[in-house]
């Protein structure tokens, strides 16, 4: 009778032990959690990069807006911005695209944007400040924000033109669900 | 051609040193979002920098230490947290290893308190026996006496 005891508390033991190495081998480790989807989008005022002029989140409250957080020393922001570009030109009528530098200088910045295309405002973010009040867990990183201010997701890693336009349905349906539910 | 790497950027400056422990203690305790494991006080990468640009910030802003951990949690979830808390199934991670030496030192102290009963039974010399029986040796003895 106490030999089962312990037989079974050393089952138990390693039943407990081997469910959390399964957790833990069944997650990517380098997966950074996102915990803002759903939540209001964090507010921010920064000075943009050609004009010098500040751009907040607030003045395009009603319009769905896009924010990618990129670097020119960032590799894959090189191959992702053509996409982007593309993006803000065909889908410019439906959502406000918004570029964040992250952690360089504007010299570089300006340059990588001249090479590859600004058509859409690029904002400065000192001190990444935004960039970690938004959860971003390195570059590039695109969030998506519905009419209402509210984040719905992010997409880590150079976006594709498939999954930006799929993003861009899902804050077109959002916006107007939230139209037509408001009286 | 710009880099492969972030430009460099010091710190912001460091506050007052009561509140710049703070500040480190707090960084400490947060994992950076790029590394391997590593806090953001101890990583060099620029996200880390950053990272620890805010806690500053946060700590200058008079917020309480639950508070600046709070805002970390919400954005990079308890993935953010070097210690996991101490609450529900994480206490596994807690007290199973203590739990692991507390039942070895069981078994060992068990093993320890009945050695004769088991040890004196089972190790009956095994060898002498069957030599004292073996006639051959029994002659060459005689032969030798």
């Amino acid at each position: 009778m106490k030999r089962w005891g312990i037989t079974l508390s050393a089952v138990a033991l390693c039943g407990a032990l081997l469910y959390v190495l399964l957790q833990g081998f069944g997650r990517n480790p380098h997966e950074v959690p996102f915990m803002l989807s759903g939540k209001p989008a964090p507010s921010f005022t920064l000075r943009a990069l050609d004009s010098g002029k500040a751009v907040s989140l607030e003045q395009f409250r009603g319009r769905p807006v896009v924010i990618n957080f990129w670097a020119s020393w960032c590799g894959p922001c090189r191959m992702e911005h053509p996409v982007l570009e593309w993006g803000a030109r065909e889908f410019g009528g439906q959502a406000q695209f918004l570029g964040i530098v992250f952690e360089d200088t504007e010299d570089n910045a300006r340059q990588f944007l001249q090479q590859l295309g600004a058509s859409f405002p690029q904002l400065i973010d000192p001190r990444s400040r935004v960039s970690v009040d938004y959860g971003v867990a390195g570059v590039p990183e695109t969030y998506f924000v519905d009419a209402n201010g509210v984040i719905l997701g992010k997409h880590v890693g150079p976006i594709d033109p498939q999954s930006l336009a799929n993003r861009i349905r899902e804050l077109s349906a959002s916006g107007t669900a939230a139209t037509t539910a408001r009286p | 051609m710009t880099g492969q790497y972030a430009p460099q950027q010091a710190g912001s400056d460091p506050l007052a040193p009561a509140l710049e422990a703070r500040v480190q203690k707090l960084g400490k305790e947060l994992r950076c979002a790029v590394c391997q494991g590593v806090s953001i006080a101890d990583s060099p990468a620029s996200m880390a920098r950053a990272q620890l640009d805010m806690v500053r910030e946060l700590v200058s802003q008079g917020k309480s230490d639950q508070e600046i951990i709070d805002y970390f949690v919400a954005r990079y979830g308890e993935w953010v947290l070097l210690e996991p808390t101490r609450e529900g199934f994480n206490w596994l991670v807690w007290l199973g290893p203590l739990l692991l030496v507390a039942g070895g030192a069981f078994v060992i102290l068990r093993q320890i308190k009945q050695p004769p009963a088991s040890a004196g039974a089972t190790p009956a010399p095994p060898t002498p026996a069957p030599e004292a029986e073996d006639p051959y040796l029994q002659a060459v003895r005689r032969e030798l006496e």
